[in-house]
């Protein structure tokens, strides 16, 4: 049905692993999005193929509201605007965009909420790394070599 | 489009005298011409015109001068006004300078540059045209004086 | 020498006569040039004698920034251009406001001084009365000091006087930061009555400014500030507000929020952000902020490639009826380090962690009380975490990608005046996860990309739960990010033990027309139910409840994505859903909120909730947006907003409404209307070039 694994002999996912240089993570949200890269994609060694230039925005929402006009959860809203360069050439071969949310409750206690918060900061990070890992694959085979 | 720029602050007499001194000279008859070359200078009453090579051309009656064209880098001088052009033609009949070729006029401390220089030396102006930059020194004011 | 070349003045023109070594007479095109100021004109006499130009128009004369331009038909001026006489004047500033008069004289190339004057940064049509204008019977615009004077100034509206003032200063446009009043806004509310707000800005050198700005009203007697500093690595910014008004009759109200960001050496970042308030409906009344919660935070920051830092101190004072600042942790303090090593050697990851966290109450009563939550009241607690981890993966034949991760935390928890737990409890555990992915793509018809990824892991957590009680873990959240994680609770205070099994898939499809789509589902097996999570946590019982999340983004700027929650009876216990529309006509954003019933989460009534905020350009100069809160739990309508703002090339009007319904002890019901007029143009009211000018 002409599904054939990414990693696979016929894939093209193998030109990616260890070949993606990332840019120095403006915060710590930059850094649990390099971080979960890594781990997907592996480190870049100094002669990469590919460099990422990276443009992550967070945006924080609030809702739930009750009758009291306590805010009870929040949605943490994040998008990831990236360019895949030749690292060479600096030649632009992928450019794209891609959005995620995560939410976390504010009904606990002030440090449940603070710890939620975070939490959901980070989750945001790794979603958007995974999702952003999902369009590269797709478009590895017009990569070149 | 024209303009007309006083040249020389007195008019010239186009009736006086023409003394023209030059390293050689040669004549054709045929044609009643005379070319001087090599250091050419011409001077008729107040003002002088210094050029490479200048061609002469003689009128019916013996003896009077019709026309000059002197080319290869003009200097026309009348008092204080000086001017620089490529080329320049004298008609004497007409009493016109034309000077033409990214002509230079100075004047005191002003300067203009223009493509074509027609000086009517009856009136004692002379139209300068073809985008005329001019650089005007402007006298200090009081303020200004150290 | 030198000043006399700095005084030559350049003239271009078709053509030029000089009838003597005085006077010149430049006509056809001609341009001047003398200081910076550059003149255009049909025909120029100069005498340079008298040291006067005689210009025929139409003259155009610019400044060297090219900000103030001069028009005129006929114009009598010195060499400089400096002083003179100009008749038919019309005088441009910044391309937005324009000056015109009968005649301008203009004296030492500093003041243009204009009589008969209209002026106005609307848009003059033929036949048509600008918008608003202002006549006066002399104007003096002080190019140096970029300041405009009238004298019996008039306002005129299409033409019609409304207002005179018999002298009037306005800084141009110019002029950044002109010291004087901003427009005023017009606010009518049912707690403070109808009032008006005249802000009031001082500039103070180019790096700070403060804005005082009184609100009079039937009820209140305001002053709000606000302060701004920029340093050279960083800013400030202070708000605030000093009241005295009918709610509170006997002494002052007033907040204070300052914030400020610098950078520091080495990479380092310090954020502190104060919110202090007298009292807490004192926010809700003047509609500063609906936050509920006031956190007072001081951070510094280091992120690097394999580093992270990060330490704050947190004071909370809480403003929600139901919460009381004693019972409550009001300060805490967090610093964590982690550091990534990636050893030749054996390969892989070496992650190092180290926390140390601490929580005050200030109530010292150590069992739970009559406080609204059954935590116990004055409990605080300190503890101390590091971990250590080795992570690798590999791709096996046939695509498959394998990963290896091995952790050990070690955790210390200090608790005091907490009754029901030990003084210390400590802990090590020991824990160890193996995934599997196996992503498979298809390139299909017209360019279409679809990928599937089937993923799995097989997670094992040594130890038992240590004692310490759970203060910071209670709201634990299941998604597509922690589908495969070894332990899903937001902090070190609690952990998954056991053996798990994570299952999901996840699909995404490209579509040649550029939309993309993307689904996850996933679900969780342990060996033994955790009763630290909460039913609406999806995580409870041996089997979680099942995660499906769908996203589709297209390429005209719709996006919407939704994630839930299916319980084993296929009933949602959670879902969230966003969908973003934007165009260059609109902008919309809707978003849904559903939360069962959950005591545990002190949640004794479902939550769900529609808001939608729209705004749309009805026409270039007419937008229209709106706000909607309605809970549908509840039967009622949280929030309504209305806003319409026209806007022209020279005027900007602002209406809005706001309706809250929320009522408590410190909020209370209350709807607010908010007119502003801006006229444009003049440095107070910002810039009047975006919109094009038609005379249609």
């Amino acid at each position: 049905c002409g599904f054939a694994p990414v990693y696979g002999a016929g894939g093209a996912g193998g030109k990616l692993l260890g070949e993606v240089a990332l840019p120095e993570p403006a915060g710590p949200i930059g850094y649990v999005f390099n971080r979960r890269f890594e781990e997907r994609l592996g480190r870049a060694g100094p002669d990469a193929s590919y460099a990422l230039r990276l443009a992550l925005a967070t945006d924080e929402e609030a809702l739930g509201g009750t009758s009291a006009g306590a805010t009870t959860r929040y949605r943490l809203a994040g998008e990831v605007r990236f360019t895949l360069v030749d690292a060479v050439t600096e030649r632009i071969l992928v450019s794209d965009a891609t959005q995620a949310f995560t939410g976390y409750s504010a009904t606990g206690s002030t440090v449940a909420t603070l710890a939620a918060r975070r939490d959901a900061e980070q989750r945001l990070a790794v979603l958007l790394a995974d999702q952003m890992v999902d369009l590269l694959l797709l478009t590895a085979p017009e990569l070149p070599r | 489009a024209q303009g007309q720029v006083a040249f020389g602050s007195m008019q010239q007499d186009t009736s006086a005298p023409v003394e023209v001194t030059a390293d050689q000279l040669s004549v054709s008859q045929s044609d009643g011409t005379a070319t001087y070359s090599g250091d050419v200078v011409i001077v008729q009453g107040d003002m002088r015109l210094a050029a490479p090579q200048v061609l002469v051309v003689y009128s019916e009656q013996a003896g009077r001068i019709d026309r000059l064209e002197a080319t290869g880098g003009v200097t026309l001088v009348s008092g204080e006004e000086a001017a620089e052009a490529e080329r320049a033609d004298y008609d004497i009949e007409g009493g016109t300078v034309t000077l033409s070729g990214d002509v230079l006029l100075t004047q005191g401390d002003n300067a203009l540059t223009a493509q074509t220089m027609v000086v009517d030396l009856d009136t004692g102006t002379a139209q300068l045209s073809g985008r005329v930059r001019t650089v005007l020194q402007q006298q200090p004011t009081e303020q200004d004086e150290p | 020498q030198q000043d006399r070349a700095v005084d030559a003045a350049i003239l271009v023109a078709d053509t030029v006569l000089v009838e003597n070594d005085s006077r010149l007479i430049a006509s056809g095109n001609v341009e001047a040039l003398s200081d910076g100021t550059r003149l255009q004109a049909s025909r120029v006499v100069y005498d340079q004698e008298a040291g006067l130009l005689s210009i025929e128009g139409p003259i155009r004369i610019t400044d060297e920034s090219g900000r103030v331009t001069i028009l005129a038909s006929a114009a009598e001026l010195d060499e400089g251009f400096r002083n003179g006489l100009l008749a038919g004047a019309r005088i441009v500033l910044d391309d937005q406001l324009q000056l015109a008069a009968v005649e301008a004289r203009r004296v030492d190339g500093r003041y243009n001084a204009l009589s008969r004057v209209a002026v106005t940064s609307c848009q003059i049509c033929a036949g048509r009365a600008p918008l608003w204008s202002i006549r006066a019977s002399r104007v003096v615009h002080d190019q140096l000091e970029q300041q405009i004077y009238f004298d019996d100034a008039q306002l005129r509206v299409l033409d019609v006087p409304v207002f005179y003032l018999p002298r009037l200063r306005v800084p141009d446009p110019t002029l950044e930061r002109a010291r004087g009043f901003l427009f005023p806004t017009l606010r009518s509310s049912t707690l403070l009555g109808f009032g008006i707000k005249i802000p009031y800005f001082i500039p103070i050198g180019d790096h700070q400014d403060v804005t005082l700005t009184p609100y009079l009203s039937s009820k209140t007697r305001t002053l709000e500030f606000r302060y701004r500093r920029a340093f050279v690595n960083g800013d400030l910014l202070v708000n605030g507000a000093v009241s005295r008004d009918t709610r509170e009759t006997d002494e002052a109200r007033g907040y204070l929020f300052a914030e400020g960001a610098f950078t520091l050496p080495r990479g380092f970042t310090l954020d502190f952000d104060a919110k202090l308030v007298t009292d807490a409906a004192y926010l809700n009344d003047y509609g500063i902020t609906g936050t509920d919660r006031l956190d007072s935070t001081v951070t510094l920051t280091r992120a690097r490639r394999d580093s992270l830092f990060q330490s704050a101190l947190v004071h909370y004072q809480s403003l929600r009826e139901a919460e009381d600042n004693d019972t409550q942790p009001t300060i805490v303090g967090d610093i964590r380090y982690q550091r990534r090593y990636f050893p030749a050697l054996i390969g892989g990851e070496i992650r190092v962690d180290g926390i140390a966290h601490g929580h005050y109450r200030y109530s010292s009563t150590d069992i739970d009380t009559g406080d609204s939550d059954d935590v116990v009241d004055g409990r605080d607690l300190a503890r101390l975490n590091a971990a250590i981890s080795w992570r690798d993966r590999w791709t096996l034949p046939l695509g498959l990608r394998a990963g290896v991760s091995t952790h050990l935390w070690l955790d210390h928890f200090e608790i005091r005046q907490d009754a029901t737990s030990p003084e210390r409890v400590s802990a090590a555990t020991p824990g160890v996860a193996v995934d599997l992915r196996w992503p498979f793509a298809r390139g299909g018809a017209g360019g279409s990309r679809t990928l599937v990824e089937p993923v799995v892991q097989l997670g094992w957590v040594g130890g038992t739960r240590p004692e310490n009680p759970n203060d910071e873990s209670t709201r634990v959240e299941f998604d597509e990010a922690n589908l495969l994680s070894l332990s899903r609770f937001p902090a070190a205070d609690r952990r998954e033990h056991g053996a798990t099994l994570a299952a999901g898939l996840r699909m995404m499809h490209r579509a040649p027309a550029g939309w993309t789509a993307a689904l996850t589902i996933g679900q969780v097996w342990r060996d033994e139910a955790d009763e630290a999570f909460t039913r609406s946590s999806g995580l409870q019982g041996e089997t979680s409840d099942t995660l499906i999340a769908g996203r589709f983004a297209s390429t005209n700027g719709l996006s919407i994505s939704a994630r839930g929650l299916l319980d084993d009876t296929a009933r949602i216990s959670k879902a969230e859903a966003r969908a973003a529309w934007s165009n260059d006509r609109i902008e919309l954003g809707a978003s849904y909120v559903l939360l069962v019933t959950d005591t545990d989460e002190e949640r004794d009534e479902a939550q769900s909730e529609w808001t939608l905020d729209a705004a749309y350009q009805v026409t270039p100069n007419w937008l229209g947006s709106t706000e909607w809160r309605y809970d549908l739990a509840g039967q009622r309508l949280d929030r309504v907003g209305l806003g319409l703002q026209y806007r022209t090339r020279c005027v900007e009007v602002g209406l809005s409404a706001t309706r809250r319904y929320a009522s408590s002890a410190n909020v209370e019901p209350s709807t607010d209307f908010d007119l502003s007029v801006a006229l444009l143009g003049f440095s107070t009211g910002g810039p009047a070039k975006e919109i094009r000018p038609s005379c249609s």
